[in-house]
């Protein structure tokens, strides 16, 4: 199945955005992540701690939805689903 | 008018349009680029997400502080120091309401609605970082 996953901001610049991954049934939000951001050293360290977790202040969304970033480990991604990771927000 | 744009805000046509029957007070929020040193500012948003997020900002201040009208107009792409970066104009019968709305509204859109800044100076580019940094939102 394929996912597209947007990254924003510094993310963005480290990591690009707008990528369609093409992944395995049952994978979760936190390795499909994972996976796209281990290619970039840098982009990794921005979102993922030294324990492999999402940072707490990083915020993802499934199709527009927050998803609680705790709970990333054992949420589905779905064929045809956006999943967007960002830094707090800073509009105004 | 609810809208994310690159282009310039025209202030006069939202008051003049925000005179709704009943209105007594039009209140406009208008944030600019502040000269904090920098060259320009950039800025990006996930409209797809961040234009539903002001709709529905929009209803929840209308109803919640008795709003004749609301408009918002963000702008993203690069802007120069004194630019006009959110426009907010709200109406209503009387000035608590107006001025408690537009309140509402800009520290809504601050707490989280996906739009980032960043400040290109000469000593180079920061990414302003938001006032509510918690993604989870559970307590860790």
């Amino acid at each position: 199945m394929t996912v597209r996953v947007r990254f924003f901001a510094r993310f963005r610049e480290l990591l690009g955005t707008d990528i369609s991954v093409t992944v395995q049934d049952g994978t979760h939000l936190l390795s499909l992540v994972k996976g796209i951001a281990e290619k970039n050293r840098e982009g990794y360290d921005a979102i993922f701690d030294a324990k492999g977790a999402f940072r707490e202040f990083v915020i993802v969304m499934q199709n527009g939805k927050r998803i609680d970033t705790a709970d990333a480990g054992s949420a589905p991604v779905a064929d045809g689903d956006e999943i967007a990771v960002f830094p707090p927000v800073a509009g105004g | 008018m609810i809208a994310i744009q690159t282009g310039d805000v025209d202030i006069g046509a939202l008051i003049n349009g925000a005179k709704k029957k009943g209105t007594g007070a039009i209140v406009v929020f208008d944030g600019i680029v502040r000269d904090d040193d920098i060259r320009e500012m950039e800025l990006e948003a996930y409209e797809e997400v961040a234009v539903p997020e002001l709709e529905k900002i929009a209803a929840e201040a209308a109803a919640t502080h008795n709003l004749l009208s609301v408009d918002i107009v963000h702008r993203i792409g690069r802007l120069a120091i004194g630019e006009n970066i959110l426009v907010i104009v709200v109406s209503a019968g009387h000035r608590r309401e107006a001025y408690e709305g537009s309140r509402f509204i800009i520290e809504a859109i601050k707490a989280g609605v996906p739009i980032w800044k960043k400040e290109l100076s000469r000593d180079g580019d920061r990414w302003v970082p938001g006032e509510h940094p918690h993604g989870s939102g559970k307590k860790r």
